[in-house]
């Protein structure tokens, strides 16, 4: 295992120090300026606005860096305790939530946030858990359980009601689980039962998810409405061409024709000023950031490092599809931010806390095999 | 910090290690195998979704780059017509008969409405708000593409101060300013002015208006019609970025509107207007014009209807009891109106009898008040029970005896007849400049063989020599053949543009008279004078001319020739009976000796000629001959 040594390469002694591995923290840092200068674009120069996310992706780092710093071992001693405690918010959520459309946030006074965004790393991290001291491939009790600890949360996401995380959250589970060794036999089995459930699922929706879902398969039926956002997104990827319309040149996003430029809709605002040169590049990031999650998990020494890195990293590349497949029309409009780049709190915190954990299982293996 | 770290890890490794046994543990060389299996999977399903993800945006990209690139563009950018002032329309002294005013509509932007209900309410207090009112705010409401709703179309700055009084009961209503057609004395020119309406698709397919990008006005009718291309100029345009509110972000690109030309008619408004006030209650048509160069000074077809009624959005009830109106005030008999000519028929085809060389002025027919045609029961009867008498084509002529004319025309024949009346312009249009003119008609054999299918019966040619049948002319047609008399074959195309004007640059261009110059030959002037003569007599004969019981007028003497139409005419009233109407006609030209104008009056139902039609054609000669020392045009 000598290839966990790596001296030569550049940061390693910071990187040692720190427990962060440079090859996933500069693709980060490169996607996080893209969004900065993206955001500063579209919002027509909104340095307040940049300035805030900047914020939010210090907080995230130093929460990265903290998080890598812990014992894996530690992480599987609290994830129990945190998992239970996001479940009670969620309730909490349910009960005495506040926003719009969704009741998604917590208002707890200094700060607001959404314990589904935490969900997105706890469920991984409780299934990496679970597994951790059981014999794999596991038991069929076992796989039961671990659906039990995904579907929990996903149905109280799915109250709140916020269709797009609880899908997620039901994904990144899924990973964990397939990751842990479950048969594909299972597997297959357990995707027919969730399909035999769709009607139900579709009973229990509201009328503006059954709408978003209508729209994505008949786009044109409502060019007003849900089926607007995702035109006008394809107009703007579409006129921005192979180089893009120019830095501070996208008509689409600038005019407001983009709707949510800032947030869900980043990738769009983006790819229409850099053109599918700039896309090439962004998607390129994320590539590599799955595959370099991969290969930590495949060099993992045991069953939580492998199963938690597998899952987190396969879950932050899941998130990308299910964006970027948002706004050029390959899935229905969700509402899932473009991971490190769209503009908001959470989702920025609990993204760079996942790496910070993928991070922490890779440094503290080398350190151990030393 | 690292060697705690360290030593955490490996104490906590310990604490593993003693909890579970090692045997649990030791088919972990087996796990990590499996694991690197399934994370190859996911490495090829990451990698394959990347690639696929790729492939879809290239095509969206880069592919349909053209495409979109053109939605882009058609969302961002609004072209804003910015429309062209219309010329304005003079007499021939200079008056307006047409110009633009300012007027505004009474809008509301849409975003402003919150609620539909409690703004109807709020409206209600400020305006009078009837059915239609608010079936088109509804209608406006529900098209998503409108940003705001017109709620009224022009008003004026009055009528809005007196809504601006209690405006603060509903603030978000606006005025948006625009500028509107108005017409002057517009039941009086109606016909021959015409006016102006929105762009319609009948005006888009049509070939004689020139359409530009952004006009949302066109001429309709009448002048304003015909002169379309040169009075509407050409609308300019901002080329406006808006977001997707529509809001405007900045104009990229203006371009000036070019300014209509003015135009200036031959009309003598005066005139016109004299004419109108004295007709208005009756229905007919009444033509000056001048014979030495086709100016037409007055066109008057009665009853005229308001012209400023079409400008702003007529109602459809108004249109309807416009298009229902028995005396049909819609129609333009001057130019589209054909009537039997009845006697005013007679000198043409007594100058064609005498060219052809039928009869010379010493023909005597005798009247005996009827004739007897072959083997035709009933005999043609003159309108004089007693008959004239022995009379040669001057008598005739002036006592308007039908049995002359019914022997002039059997031996003319209706080969003949038809042949050379073309040449006084029956039978097609005079080419003034309004379309939709009928060309009347000249019946012949191929005529009547080709539409109803029947021979041609030799009584039919007798109708024809009289003025009667199937013979129909318009009264601008009978204008136009009165001044080839006059003029001694010497005729112009008559039209009402005497030149334009542009308002910019001053360049006037004035209408060639000289180019539509059209000489009638006459083999004998002789032939002429009779006819002339006999015109004369007709109104200054006394006791024998047919029109000569008016009073005269001082200092000068016309010329004319009466003329009453028998027409059986399928009443379109709910009855459908047949009803005999009479028109009366009157043609004229003064004065004799150097004819200056052709008058031409024609009322339906009017009675007899000399009775209805010829006191008007001569109260119209007495008026211009007395305004004529004022009457300066502007070109002149």
């Amino acid at each position: 295992m000598s290839d966990f040594i790596d001296t030569k390469k550049p940061f390693s002694g910071l990187s040692a120090l720190l427990y962060i591995d440079a090859k996933l923290v500069i693709p980060i840092m490169i996607i996080t300026l893209i969004g900065l200068v993206t955001i500063f674009s579209s919002s027509s120069g909104d340095l307040n606005l940049v300035l805030k996310q900047l914020t939010r992706i210090m907080i995230g780092i130093i929460t990265m860096i903290l998080i890598a710093q812990v014992n894996p071992d530690n992480l599987k001693l609290f994830a129990p305790i945190l998992y239970l405690f996001t479940v009670f918010l969620l309730a909490l959520v349910l009960l005495f939530g506040v926003g719009n459309t969704a009741d998604r946030w917590l208002d707890l006074y200094i700060i607001r946030f959404q314990p589904s965004e935490l969900m997105k790393i706890l469920v991984p991290l409780m299934l990496a858990t679970f597994y951790a001291d059981k014999p794999l491939p596991p038991k069929v009790t076992y796989i039961l359980i671990a659906i039990l600890i995904v579907l929990i949360p996903v149905f109280m996401i799915m109250r709140q009601p916020d269709l797009g995380t609880a899908l997620l959250i039901g994904m990144s589970g899924a990973i964990a689980i397939l990751l842990a060794g479950m048969s594909f036999r299972f597997f297959l089995a357990g995707v027919f039962s969730a399909a035999s459930l769709i009607p139900i699922l579709w009973l229990s929706m509201h009328q503006y998810q059954k709408q978003r879902v209508l729209t994505f398969f008949n786009p044109e039926s409502d060019p007003m409405g849900s089926g607007y956002q995702l035109m006008q997104s394809k107009i703007a990827l579409g006129s921005g061409g192979f180089f893009g319309k120019g830095f501070f040149n996208g008509s689409q996003s600038k005019l407001g024709f983009v709707p949510e430029r800032s947030t869900d809709f980043i990738f769009t605002a983006f790819g229409e000023e850099f053109g599918y040169l700039g896309v090439i590049i962004l998607m390129s990031m994320y590539l590599f950031i799955a595959l370099r999650g991969l290969s930590i998990s495949i060099k993992a020494t045991d069953n939580f490092g492998r199963i938690l890195t597998g899952a987190l990293s396969l879950t932050i590349f899941v998130y990308v599809l299910v964006n970027v497949g948002m706004v050029i029309g390959f899935l229905p409009v969700v509402g899932a931010p473009l991971p490190f780049m769209s503009y908001g709190g959470t989702s920025m915190v609990t993204l760079f806390a996942t790496i910070g954990m993928i991070m922490s299982v890779k440094s503290h293996q080398r350190i151990l095999r030393k | 910090m690292k060697t705690k770290a360290r030593k955490d890890s490996i104490r906590k490794r310990k604490n593993i290690e003693e909890k579970y046994s090692w045997d649990r543990l030791s088919d972990s060389d087996h796990e990590r195998k499996s694991h690197k299996a399934r994370a190859l999977i996911a490495t090829v399903i990451v990698i394959s979704l990347f690639l696929l993800y790729m492939v879809k945006l290239y095509r969206v990209q880069v592919s349909d780059h053209e495409y979109y690139s053109v939605k882009s563009d058609s969302n961002r950018i609004r072209i804003r017509p910015i429309q062209a002032t219309r010329g304005i329309i003079y007499d021939r002294k200079g008056s307006i008969l047409a110009d633009n005013i300012s007027t505004f509509n009474l809008i509301v932007k849409k975003e402003l409405i919150k609620d539909k209900k409690d703004f109807l309410k709020k409206l209600g207090l400020l305006v009078n708000l009837d059915k239609n009112i608010i079936e088109s705010i509804e209608k406006q409401y529900k098209n998503r593409r409108l940003k705001d709703i017109t709620i009224i179309e022009d008003i004026t700055l009055d009528d809005y101060s007196k809504i601006a009084v209690d405006q603060y009961i509903l603030p978000i209503i606006e005025l948006s300013p625009k500028s509107k057609r108005r017409y002057n004395f517009p039941e009086s020119i109606s016909h021959l002015m015409g006016y102006v309406g929105k762009v319609s698709n009948n005006d888009l397919d049509s070939s004689v208006v020139k359409i530009h990008e952004g006009m949302t006005e066109i001429g309709k009718l009448g002048v304003e019609r015909f002169y379309q291309n040169i009075l509407s100029g050409q609308p300019g345009f901002e080329k406006l970025e808006t977001d997707a509110k529509g809001e405007v972000i900045r104009i990229l690109e203006t371009k000036e509107p070019i300014r209509g030309r003015d135009v200036v008619l031959t009309i003598d408004l005066e005139l016109q207007n004299f004419i109108y006030e004295k007709v208005k209650k009756k229905e007919g048509a009444v033509i000056v014009m001048n014979p030495n160069n086709g100016d037409v000074l007055a066109f008057v077809s009665f009853p005229g209807y308001d012209l400023n009624l079409f400008t702003k959005s007529i109602s459809n009830q108004q249109y309807t009891d416009l298009l229902n109106d028995i005396r049909r005030p819609l129609i333009n008999r001057a130019t589209t109106g054909q009537y039997p000519p009845g006697s005013t028929l007679k000198p043409f085809i007594g100058m064609i009898a005498l060219e052809q060389g039928i009869i010379d002025a010493n023909k005597h027919v005798n009247c005996d008040g009827a004739y007897e045609l072959g083997n035709h029961k009933r005999p043609f009867r003159c309108w004089k029970k007693d008959g004239h008498g022995d009379a040669n084509l001057s008598y005739a002529l002036t006592q308007s005896c039908d049995v002359f004319f019914y022997r002039v025309a059997e031996l003319t024949g209706i080969d003949s007849i038809s042949e050379h009346l073309y040449k006084y312009g029956f039978g097609e249009r005079t080419y003034i400049d309004l379309y939709g003119e009928k060309s009347g008609l000249i019946p012949d054999r191929k005529w009547k063989l080709k539409t109803k299918a029947l021979p041609w019966y030799p009584g039919e040619t007798l109708n024809v020599g009289i003025g009667q049948g199937y013979f129909l002319a318009t009264p601008m047609q009978l204008t136009l053949a009165t001044a080839s008399l006059a003029t001694n074959g010497e005729t112009y195309t008559p039209h009402l543009l005497l030149g334009d004007k542009n308002n910019k640059t001053n360049e006037i261009s004035v209408y060639k008279h000289k180019n539509n110059k059209f000489s009638t030959l006459f083999k004998h002037p002789d032939y002429l004078e009779i006819v002339k003569h006999a015109m004369w007599r007709v109104v200054n004969e006394k006791r024998v001319g047919t029109a000569s019981s008016m009073k005269k007028i001082r200092n000068i003497e016309f010329a004319g020739k009466t003329g009453t139409a028998q027409v059986y005419n399928l009443d379109k009233g709910k009855t459908g009976t047949k009803r005999l109407q009479d028109h009366a006609l009157f043609i004229s030209y003064a004065p004799f000796e150097l004819p200056e104008i052709v008058v031409t009056v024609v009322v339906e139902n009017g009675g007899g000629g000399s009775a209805t039609a010829a006191p008007i054609a001569r109260d119209i000669i007495e008026y211009y001959m007395d305004k004529k020392s004022t009457s300066v045009s502007m070109y002149e």
